[in-house]
């Protein structure tokens, strides 16, 4: 009799540890971001201290986040890693939600630049924390220029007719133009302001050789051809130049260039706001900002040296991506700028 | 799935089969093209009639997409550029292409296939790595013109055949030879080598033998030979980006833009349904075509 009433306690504490730690299981981050934005060591750290498993899909494009995110309005996530013009629609189709910043002690860490970004801030609260960061620069062939070239306006030098790379995208293009022309937001422009961009790009065409897609794409051609100059996607392509050989380097023109932030956001329909707030957190670190600069070359928003030792110390020159006032109108703007014949 | 589903219409007394193996067996070979050919095809043709309305498709009908289009000259004239372009593709690779196929054909035969194979072998080739293979050739720094200045034809580097209309014509031309090569030797194999004897016996030169049995006899191949580099060249819209420089605009790149930032992909399907509509009366012209001539 105290036999069985003893194996029964035991069966019952047995269920109950069972059940305890089926629940602790079923603890589970799920995370959407870019390759090399949650590697492997920091994800393991994070499962040790807070017992959750992290469960990472990785996406190739932010169409792709969209189609995600909206076919199931948010729930098939926790925490997803966006670039700062996305917000807007993110935000305006409810699919996330503000940060709490007391869950954020690490929030502090973040660099001034990086403490107030107007595109992630909606209501007067902040969305998400900037993590990874970087520009769309100029870059030059050092034969050409011994000394960086400090503005633009070299892409239209009829010196450099024939010799001159663009990029095949209409925002970038659209953007940087209006910087050139010194308007006051290159994401926000006037009918005035349009028509003086699709001007000042046609006058580029004449010196274009290209418009590149693609990081590739770009290298591929300023390595085959004699290309002096290039609109840069970003910083990884001058790497990419001197390993073909090309005597290659970058510069942020004194117009500015643009930048772009990827921050970490919560899901509105996630299902533990403490956990995404917690993987947050721990992606504010100091030494996570340190491990994205040495190992990918982008800029960090928490470790200042570490930007300076792989030269990215000009976030203050960028102006960051914003949601452009009409995507179509520049879509099909850039598409006439396009098949417009040149002489 | 019960054992009834699988009997070949072999079925108990009294007892009629839920399904019958043919009727199952027609229904897979039916449902298969309805699902994977149909659907998604009949969703792409209903989205060009639809609307973005604040980040979101809106399935309303309307015609506004096709009106934006054919009321905006520029989207015309790349449409008509791109035609161009495409038929001096196809008229090219109609030329090249016989040449290649008729001289395999007057080849020994024991040479036909082994000749074939080396002319279809680029299409075992990703199209992007032969993309990226021929800018390296034709480029300033390249293949073709280090040739041509190690032997003294020229002084120094030229820009002459990449990023240009040249380029876009010579890349599109070798990327698409193989299909028209291959139908057009198709044909002229199925020439019985009788009619050549016979025209040869009743007093026919080389020439009268090739220009009265030969060519009309592979006709046919030769227009399907051009149909497909025409169809493919109305599509394509990395080639000419790739080497066209700023001169390769085409309709191709016209539809992709409208995906990604500017999320339009109802103007997107619209666009992608001229593209088809026009493919198929390219298809339907080269049919006209070869059944007048098999009528002859």
């Amino acid at each position: 009799m105290k036999n069985r009433l003893a194996s029964l306690i035991a069966s019952a504490a047995l269920t109950a540890v069972v059940a305890f730690s089926a629940s602790a299981r079923a603890e589970e981050l799920r995370i959407l971001t870019w390759e090399g934005y949650a590697d492997d060591q920091w994800v393991k750290e994070f499962e040790k201290q807070t017992g959750a498993t992290v469960k990472i899909s990785y996406t190739g494009s932010v169409d792709e986040i969209f189609a995600k995110m909206e076919g199931s309005k948010g729930a098939d996530f926790d925490v997803v890693a966006i670039e700062t013009s996305s917000y807007k629609r993110l935000y305006e189709q409810k699919l996330i939600q503000p940060l709490d910043l007391a869950k954020l002690p690490n929030y502090k860490n973040l660099s001034d630049v990086f403490q107030h970004i107007d595109s992630i801030q909606f209501d007067g609260k902040p969305y998400a924390a900037p993590y990874a960061w970087g520009s769309l620069p100029l870059i030059y062939d050092k034969k050409a220029f011994p000394t960086p070239p400090d503005s633009w306006a070299v892409l239209w030098d009829p010196q450099y007719a024939g010799h001159v790379l663009a990029m095949d995208d209409a925002n970038n293009e659209i953007s940087t133009a209006a910087m050139v022309l010194g308007f006051k937001n290159p994401f926000n422009l006037s009918d005035a302001e349009f028509a003086a961009v699709k001007k000042k790009l046609l006058e580029q065409k004449a010196n274009v050789l290209s418009y590149y897609a693609g990081f590739d794409d770009g290298i591929s051609i300023f390595a085959q051809n004699d290309v002096s100059l290039m609109f840069s996607m970003g910083e990884p392509q001058v790497g990419m130049l001197q390993k073909k050989g090309v005597d290659a380097a970058m510069t942020i023109p004194k117009e500015g260039a643009i930048g772009w932030i990827d921050c970490w956001t919560i899901s509105s329909a996630t299902k533990n706001v403490e956990l995404a707030h917690k993987w947050i957190d721990f992606m504010l670190e100091k030494r996570v900002g340190t491990y994205i600069s040495t190992q990918t070359g982008y800029g960090n928003t928490t470790d200042p040296e570490a930007n300076q030792k792989i030269g990215l110390t000009y976030a203050d020159k960028l102006v960051f991506f914003q949601p452009p006032e009409d995507p179509k109108r520049r879509v099909a703007l850039w598409n006439e700028i396009k098949a417009t014949p040149v002489q | 799935m019960t054992d009834d589903s699988l009997s070949i219409g072999i079925s108990a007394p009294g007892r009629k089969p839920v399904f019958n193996g043919p009727a199952l067996f027609w229904f897979v070979i039916c449902a298969l093209p309805v699902v994977a050919v149909c659907l998604p095809l009949g969703l792409f043709l209903a989205t060009g009639f639809w609307h973005v309305d604040n980040g979101t498709m809106v399935p309303a009908l309307s015609l506004d997409n096709y009106v934006n289009f054919f009321s905006n000259p520029t989207y015309v004239s790349v449409l008509l550029q791109t035609l161009t372009l495409a038929a001096e593709v196809a008229a090219g690779n109609m030329l090249i292409g016989f040449g290649i196929a008729y001289f395999i054909w007057r080849c020994p035969p024991v040479w036909h296939f082994p000749l074939l194979v080396l002319g279809t072998i680029p299409l075992l080739m990703s199209y992007i790595i032969k993309l990226y293979a021929l800018r390296s050739i034709l480029g300033n720094n390249g293949f073709l013109n280090q040739a041509l200045v190690a032997v003294g034809l020229f002084d120094k580097a030229s820009d002459l055949f990449l990023f240009n209309q040249t380029s876009i014509l010579i890349t599109m031309g070798i990327i698409y030879l193989p299909f028209s090569i291959l139908p057009i030797y198709l044909t002229l194999e199925r020439i019985p080598l009788s009619l050549l004897h016979a025209s040869a016996d009743l007093g026919g030169s080389a020439w009268q033998t090739f220009r009265h049995v030969t060519l009309p006899c592979s006709l046919p191949g030769t227009v399907v030979g051009g149909m497909f580099s025409l169809i493919l060249a109305l599509g394509d819209f990395v080639t000419p980006q790739m080497v066209g420089g700023v001169k390769g605009f085409t309709f191709g790149r016209l539809i992709w833009s409208q995906f990604g930032m500017a999320f339009d992909w109802p103007f997107g399907a619209a666009m992608a349904t001229i593209l088809l509509v026009l493919s198929i009366g390219v298809i339907v012209i080269a049919g006209a075509i070869i059944k007048r001539t098999e009528a002859i």
